[in-house]
């Protein structure tokens, strides 16, 4: 299988998602921070969500980090690059594990996903999906300079505003 | 990571992303009934992906069966294990071009040679539904016993069909065949236990 890239930023480490990280997706996805990620569901469903996450990586060979915080060791989020069946095209993902939000770890940890995949893997452009109310999520999208490009209606999900990424050019220093 | 097992016609070996057609398929029509489908196809790819997911999560999984000579995907069979089970199953589920030739029980033999003698594990179990009567029929083709009913949290009342342990005639395979019931029985057939 294919070696799943560690990053790490200023305060977080994006590394491969594992066994032991399953507690804490399983109390995100059972708590209503997950309402617009397809939740709340139960820990067996919760379960597939971390085997898919992973799985992700053998299929497309890209996918979500499990973020960590660096000083504590303690997953706090998932955040990457995400293209299931379905979806219209590669999408920037991040979702944060309840008590970690509004310390600027998703744009931080968004930001060091979308560099690697425009310095890595030479993508030129990216979308991020968010749900209708994630103000939060708007906000970061917001942030990472995205912009509104249209809507996209996904199963699991429901209906979702597309944010469209500044291309590679617009966010190099 | 994910080791590639050959058997007389078989390949199992990881799933990929242009195997999920075939997969697709099968997880969308009746056939996939006694395993919680059918399913959408959006469905499909998040079971497809948690299978290729939980060989990273936990080292083992369910291999991808496809023609040794051809590389078309037949089904899917291993060592499937979720957060909740008690223990791991040998699973098997066989795609429609796969069906009647004998596949599952040959990539079946195969997966439960692995997790005896490459794993090391001393039993495994396979999960039935009582209206499966073909897996059923497989099931006591590889010499498992019945443990009783168990309430499955996906797929409802299912059969817990035993598999014989590791030890003697059972620890090698050649052509799907335990090597005590070959050749007249000249391989050792001590320890067998039933």
């Amino acid at each position: 299988m294919i070696a799943i890239p560690t990053l790490t930023t200023d305060r977080l480490t994006l590394r491969a998602p594992h066994i032991d990280d399953f507690d804490a997706l399983a109390a995100f996805y059972a708590s209503p921070r997950a309402s617009f990620v397809g939740g709340p569901l139960t820990a067996e469903l919760s379960w597939r969500v971390l085997a898919q996450e992973a799985g992700h990586w053998l299929l497309r060979g890209f996918g979500r980090w499990v973020v960590e915080h660096r000083a504590s060791g303690a997953p706090i989020g998932i955040v990457g690059l995400w293209f299931p069946a379905g979806f219209p095209e590669h999408e920037l993902g991040w979702d944060l594990f309840e008590g970690h939000e509004g310390q600027g770890y998703a744009t931080e940890a968004a930001h060091a996903a979308r560099s690697y995949a425009y310095d890595m893997l030479g993508w030129t452009t990216l979308i991020s999906l968010v749900a209708d109310g994630n103000d939060a999520s708007t906000r970061v999208a917001r942030r990472l300079g995205a912009r509104p490009d249209g809507r996209f209606t996904y199963e699991r999900f429901g209906d979702m505003a597309v944010w469209r990424h500044p291309a590679p050019s617009e966010v190099a220093a | 990571m994910i080791p590639t097992l050959t058997t007389e016609r078989l390949t199992l070996r990881a799933p990929r992303m242009d195997d999920f057609d075939a997969h697709a398929a099968f997880r969308t029509s009746d056939r996939a009934r006694p395993v919680g489908g059918p399913d959408t196809r959006e469905g499909a790819y998040d079971h497809f992906a948690g299978i290729a997911g939980q060989w990273v999560l936990r080292g083992y999984g369910r291999w991808l069966v496809a023609d040794r000579a051809t590389d078309a995907p037949l089904g899917i069979v291993g060592l499937h294990h979720p957060d909740n089970w008690s223990e791991p199953e040998l699973a098997w589920s066989l795609y429609a071009a796969g069906e009647g030739r004998g596949i599952a029980m040959e990539a079946a033999l195969a997966a439960r040679a692995h997790a005896y003698d490459t794993l090391g594990w001393t039993t495994l179990i396979s999960y039935i539904a009582p209206t499966n009567t073909r897996s059923m029929a497989l099931a006591k083709r590889m010499g498992c016993t019945s443990d009783g009913p168990h309430d499955h949290p996906a797929i409802g009342m299912v059969h817990v069909m035993r598999h014989p342990a590791p030890p003697s005639s059972w620890q090698k395979y050649s052509g799907g065949v335990p090597a005590s019931d070959r050749d007249g029985g000249s391989a050792p057939k001590t320890g067998k236990t039933s």
